[in-house]
Formats: structure tokens, sequence, C-alpha cells
């Protein structure tokens, strides 16, 4: 988990928009050219994010919604074992084969 | 806060992300028309900018929730993957007990019919002793074949004849006149009693050997060929199966 948390910080930082937002900040105060070059990467940064936002898989719902889901797919996964369960405890019937 | 916490996470990632783009526009809009006119703002750029730190960092927190709904969306996966498996199994163990139903609710119906069908003989169940004697009885008499010797002539004939009628039962308890109604016999010689020794009728119960194992003298029921009285001594021509059993006829054809 501590080897899990400091890679979950990273993955974070590597989507926050404020460090692209200083280099910019930092070229306007040197009246640097590569201001465009800054505003241009923000730009693809954020068009990125949002490409990223539409692929991501399953969240479409809020979280408890999906909390929600999981249990009542756990559950269904549950009954249904316990069905299948009690009817191949019972006796079976060797059903011959229609010749 | 609950109605924000029900929105689904992508619609507040791209809100967020909306709110980023503007809010760092206009940083950078301000900053440079700041630095163009070289005036300074009242602290609107350090409010903005804190409005920006804020949404980077709630970006980063829903980025992380995000990624945790996806671990939990692969894992969803997998349940409803089971979840088919199972339904698939639960469709065919029900298709194996419709054929199993289907068996032996055929096999109790017949078993039914035959249990009526066996209880329906046990009531009318009847001796085999009795039906092996009867088929003596007919065959004795010649009823369904002629005697090996018998010729054209002969006045033996496969029926009752008109004076074996009258001497049974049927006939004692009718009191039937004696006349020859059946043609075979003149009326007189009937009627006197006079006939032939030839055509003498010769009554299987008229036989002087009794036969132990056929026809017990105390058996009264049913098939009571001959009139009450006459001795059952003949039976070696039931037993034998016999031509020597003969009827009177009064006719010779």
């Amino acid at each position: 988990m501590a080897v899990a948390q400091p890679k979950l910080e990273k993955e974070n930082e590597d989507c926050s928009l404020l460090p692209l937002v200083h280099d910019i900040i930092k070229c306007m105060d040197k009246e640097s050219q590569d201001v465009h070059q800054e505003l241009a990467k923000l730009k693809a940064k954020i068009q990125e994010a949002r490409e990223q936002i539409s692929n991501m898989p399953g969240i479409d719902s809020s979280p408890q919604e999906q909390q929600q889901q999981l249990a009542t797919l756990r559950e269904q996964v549950h009954t249904k074992n316990q069905l299948l369960q009690k009817y191949k405890s019972l006796c079976m019937f060797d059903v011959p084969k229609a010749s | 806060m609950a109605a924000v916490a029900e929105k689904p996470t992508k619609e507040r990632l791209l809100s967020v992300l909306d709110d980023l783009e503007v809010l760092s526009r206009e940083l950078i809009e301000m900053l440079s028309l700041s630095r163009a006119q070289k005036l300074p703002q009242p602290g609107e750029d350090t409010q903005i900018l804190e409005l920006l730190v804020q949404r980077d960092r709630e970006f980063q927190e829903l980025m992380g929730v995000a990624q945790q709904q996806g671990k939990v969306h692969q894992e969803m996966q997998q349940l409803e993957k089971e979840v088919e498996k199972r339904d698939s199994d639960i469709q065919q163990l029900q298709k194996q007990l419709k054929e199993a139903e289907h068996i032996l609710a055929t096999a109790v119906y017949q078993a039914k019919e035959k249990l009526k069908t066996i209880d329906k003989a046990r009531k009318g169940s009847i001796s085999s002793e009795e039906i092996i004697k009867y088929a003596h009885r007919i065959s004795a008499s010649n009823a369904v074949c002629a005697p090996l010797n018998w010729l054209p002539g002969d006045p033996r004939r496969p029926y009752p004849t008109d004076l074996e009628m009258r001497s049974g039962m049927l006939g004692h308890m009718a009191n039937l006149p004696s006349n020859g109604v059946n043609g075979h016999l003149p009326g007189d010689a009937l009627a006197a009693g006079r006939l032939p020794d030839v055509l003498a009728p010769h009554y299987p119960w008229q036989s002087s050997d009794v036969s132990v194992g056929m026809l017990p003298p105390h058996h009264g029921n049913d098939f009571n060929l001959e009139p009450p009285g006459h001795n059952k001594e003949n039976e070696d021509d039931v037993e034998a199966m016999s031509t020597d059993s003969s009827s009177s006829s009064s006719d010779s054809d």
C-alpha cells in the first residue's frame, strides 16, 4: 500500500494543470517567445484530459451508485450459487438419450 | 452536497476541467493585461489563482476516484460473467428437469392404465379349469369339427338335435311336446322312441366309465348340457376328445 500511494500521487500530479500554468506565467515574466508554445501545451493537455475522461470505464455513475450495483451483483451470484447447489444436492435422474 | 455526490463522476470531472480551463485562461489574460498596462490588479489575480489551485486539487481527487471506480468496474464485469454462467447452468438444469418430469408423467400414466386393466381383468376372472372343461364339452359334442368317421348320411349333427334338447333341462322346464320339430326324424319314430340302434343317441353322459379328472360329479354350475339325473359315466369321450360321442339325429342327409 505504501508503494501504491506514491504511485497514485505521481499519477495525480501528472494530471495537474498547475505546472503548465506556472510555466506560462514564467514565460510571460521573461517575455519569452515560448509563451505561445506553452499555451499550446496547456490546450493540448486539457484536450487530452477530456479524451481520457471520456474513455475511462465505470465513471458513468457516482461511486455510491456503483457500490450499490456491485452489491447487487454479488448478491445475485450468491443466490444463484445457492440455487444451483440446492438442485445439485437433490437426487438426479438419469435422462435416457432418445434413440 | 448530497445532490452533488449523486452526479456521475464523469460529469463532475468534465465540469471541473472546464472550470480549470476558464480560470487558467482568465488568469493568463489578466496577467498579460496587467503587464501590458503596467497596472497592478487589486488582488483579483490572487483570487483567481486560489480558485485555480482549488479546482486543480479537486480535479486530482476526482481522477483518483475515477481510477478506483475503474477497478470496481472490472470487478463488476467479472461478476456479470459469473452471473451469465450461472444463468446458463440454471437453464440447462431446468431443461433436464422438464425432460424428467415428462418421462415420469408418461410412466405414471401408463402404470395407472395397466393397473386399471389388471383390476378389470381380476373382476371378470374365470377359472381356467372351467374354460378348459367347457372347451372339452364343445369339442366332445363334435360341434366344431365332424367326427373322423362321419360320412354323408350320418344322422349325427354338430348341433343339439330335437331329442337332445327335449332331454335336457330346458326341454324339461319348458315341457315341450315331443314332436319332430327339427325334421330330422319321423315324428312317430321319435315319439315312440323306437329308434334304430345305429341312430340311438349316445350321449356323453351315458357312458359307463367315469372320468375322475374331468368332471366332478358335484360340479353343478355353468354348462350343464346333460339333463339332471343323468350320470356322468361317459367321461372317456370327453377326456379323449373322441369321435365316439354321437348325437341322435332325425335326419340323414
